[in-house]
């Protein structure tokens, strides 16, 4: 039986008459990568921030580890690390600075070679994160969420405005920081993502949860249902005729 | 304590790492200095002359054939605030008029003249003798001539330099203050950095009080960047303490740093931070007593300006730098300050908004 990590009861969150998050549950287990889909304005980014102890919860529950979010949001920064979507960093320090300045934040002193090295920044310990490439500062984001040894990582939309090599080389990161023992939260815009990389998805429309289960799950419902695709499926799309021109490396450095 | 120490480390790095706002910081307010040594505004051939009359009533026909002459200004006073502003080059000439004056009877009387100032102390004499024997010639005899004994007094030869530097440096520390901030937090606010560190466990105040202290220094570096300039180059006639000129200075800087991070509360883009920023720094700029006195300024402004934070800070530092004044005597500027950062931090914590 897997062990419940991240348990959401009833989450709502409203900015005066908007409801951006109306009554959502759901739970993630050890070692899960979940993922919440969904278009833009579905209240997956705010459901993520309210998890993130960024803005209060208007009603609901959230327990991480077992640790209720409503009394002690403190506790919970220190399990959590965290991916905004479009954060930066401070421009005048570089990343080595960057990960020691915040790992000192929770306390800790930490080795920023050793989180550089996992996210394959090693070459790129002395640049600033301006100098970055956007593959590169997401991957930096990753290693900055790490410093912690969080046990759960919420990624809002981190290969969002990547080319097709760096988002695969991202989604090697991600599932190899599962293998590693982290539970994984992430929020896409990309099916296909979702389907390499998460074992259980939530399709979120204006605020609430319209299904939870995992990727393959969910397509056989579909096609059970008397689903057919309008055209004949084909055995290669143009993103695959992109990757054999273009070759699967990294083209960042 | 660790994570403080660590934070402010990393705000100064981030701080000094921008070389351009830094020596902009610091160069800027020279420039203007050195741009400003270029014009005389004491040059003007008005010759400050001070009056101690002894005499009583005697004297008055005196006086008052002074106070015609258009190149004078005429203060009476006592014989010790005469001299005593003499020294400070505040007077050009001091004319005591002593009480045993006779006319008609071979008598002197003393000027004594800032010999730092050799044209406007030589000026001066010339016009005193004249004014005497215009007032004396049909009185006295050739012969029984009212002379002027003229005693030398090195005194200072203040400049407008000595009146700017102070009200520059007060200036460039509210710059550094409301603008500075105002903008750094801002573009961290839009760029989601501040974001970013909520989600760490990070103490808000641990890290405002980072900022504060980085500027608080930088303020330090303005102080003796400025008045070292001003003794070297331009001839300022520093006479202060430095460690009280860094007390004065900073609590100026305590204000306006609150005042930064009220304005970088309220809001949202570097395109609303501006004209505020503007339109509370410009009045105090030109009002303030920083580049020509105050007592230029009409009754009805001086009822508002007085009470300026920036005249409290300008005119702290100067009579501390020039004058020599100490924390003591410049309570009321001290007190001033006080209050203003004890009203511009309860606004800030009222209005800062990390979001």
């Amino acid at each position: 039986m897997a062990e419940t990590i991240l348990e959401v009861r009833n989450l709502m969150k409203k900015y005066g008459d908007l409801v951006a998050v109306g009554g959502v549950c759901f739970s993630v287990e050890r070692q899960e990568i979940f993922g919440i889909l969904g278009p833009n304005g579905a209240g997956k980014t705010t459901t993520l921030e309210v998890i993130e102890t960024l803005r209060s919860i208007d009603a609901g529950d959230v327990f991480l580890n077992g640790i209720d979010m409503r009394k002690k949001p403190q506790e919970v920064k220190r399990l959590i690390g965290v991916q905004l979507q479009s954060s930066s960093f401070f421009d005048k320090l570089n990343l080595v600075e960057l990960l020691t300045l915040f790992g000192e934040l929770y306390g800790r002193r930490v080795d920023p070679d050793v989180l550089l090295e996992e996210v394959e920044l090693l070459e790129k310990r002395k640049a600033k994160v301006g100098e970055l490439s956007g593959g590169q500062r997401q991957r930096f984001s990753i290693a900055a969420a790490l410093v912690n040894d969080p046990v759960v990582m919420f990624l809002d939309e981190p290969t969002t405005g990547l080319d097709p090599q760096a988002r695969r080389h991202l989604w090697g990161v991600i599932k190899r920081m599962r293998s590693e023992g982290k539970t994984i939260v992430l929020t896409t815009h990309y099916m296909e993502e979702a389907e390499e990389l998460c074992d259980r998805v939530a399709i979120m429309d204006e605020g609430k949860i319209v299904a939870l289960a995992p990727p393959q799950e969910l397509i056989n419902k579909l096609l059970s249902g008397g689903f057919k695709k309008q055209r004949v499926e084909r055995l290669a799309n143009l993103e695959d005729v992109f990757l054999s021109l273009t070759g699967h490396s990294l083209r960042e450095d | 304590m660790r994570i403080k120490w660590k934070l402010t480390v990393a705000s100064f790095k981030m701080y000094f790492r921008q070389r351009e706002a830094v020596l902009w910081t610091l160069l800027l307010p020279l420039f203007m200095i050195l741009l400003f040594s270029f014009v005389k505004f004491d040059r003007l051939g008005r010759i400050d002359l001070g009056v101690v009359n002894e005499a009583g009533d005697r004297s008055i026909g005196l006086i008052d054939a002074l106070r015609k002459v258009e190149t004078l200004k005429v203060v009476e006073g006592l014989r010790e605030r005469e001299l005593d502003q003499l020294h400070k080059g505040e007077r050009d000439i001091v004319l005591v008029i002593q009480p045993s004056l006779q006319l008609g009877a071979h008598d002197s009387l003393t000027a004594y003249v800032n010999s730092a100032k050799p044209q406007v102390a030589q000026l001066g004499e010339l016009v005193l003798q004249r004014v005497i024997d215009e007032l004396t010639f049909d009185q006295l005899p050739v012969a029984n001539r009212l002379y002027l004994k003229v005693e030398a007094v090195k005194g200072r030869n203040l400049t407008y330099i000595d009146f700017l530097l102070p009200g520059v440096l007060s200036m460039s520390i509210m710059q550094m203050g409301i603008f500075g901030v105002a903008f750094s937090f801002v573009s961290l606010k839009k760029r989601g950095i501040l974001r970013r560190l909520w989600v760490t466990p990070i103490n808000p105040t641990d890290f405002i009080l980072a900022q504060v202290v980085t500027r608080l220094v930088v303020v330090m570096m303005q102080v003796s960047v400025m008045i070292g300039a001003g003794v070297l180059f331009f001839d300022l006639h520093f006479v202060g303490s430095f460690v009280e000129l860094f007390i004065v200075g900073m609590l100026g800087a305590v204000v306006f740093l609150a005042i930064g991070f009220a304005l970088a509360g309220i809001s949202k883009s570097e395109d609303q931070v501006a004209p505020l920023a503007n339109i509370i720094s410009l009045p105090m700029m030109l009002l303030s007593g920083v580049f020509f006195s105050r007592s230029n300024l009409p009754d009805f402004v001086h009822v508002v300006t007085d009470y300026f934070p920036l005249t409290y800070l300008a005119d702290g530092m100067r009579s501390i730098a020039i004058d020599g004044a100490s924390l003591v005597q410049v309570w009321q500027q001290l007190l001033g300050l006080c209050v203003w950062s004890v009203v511009s931090c309860a606004v800030a914590i009222k209005l800062f908004r990390w979001e």
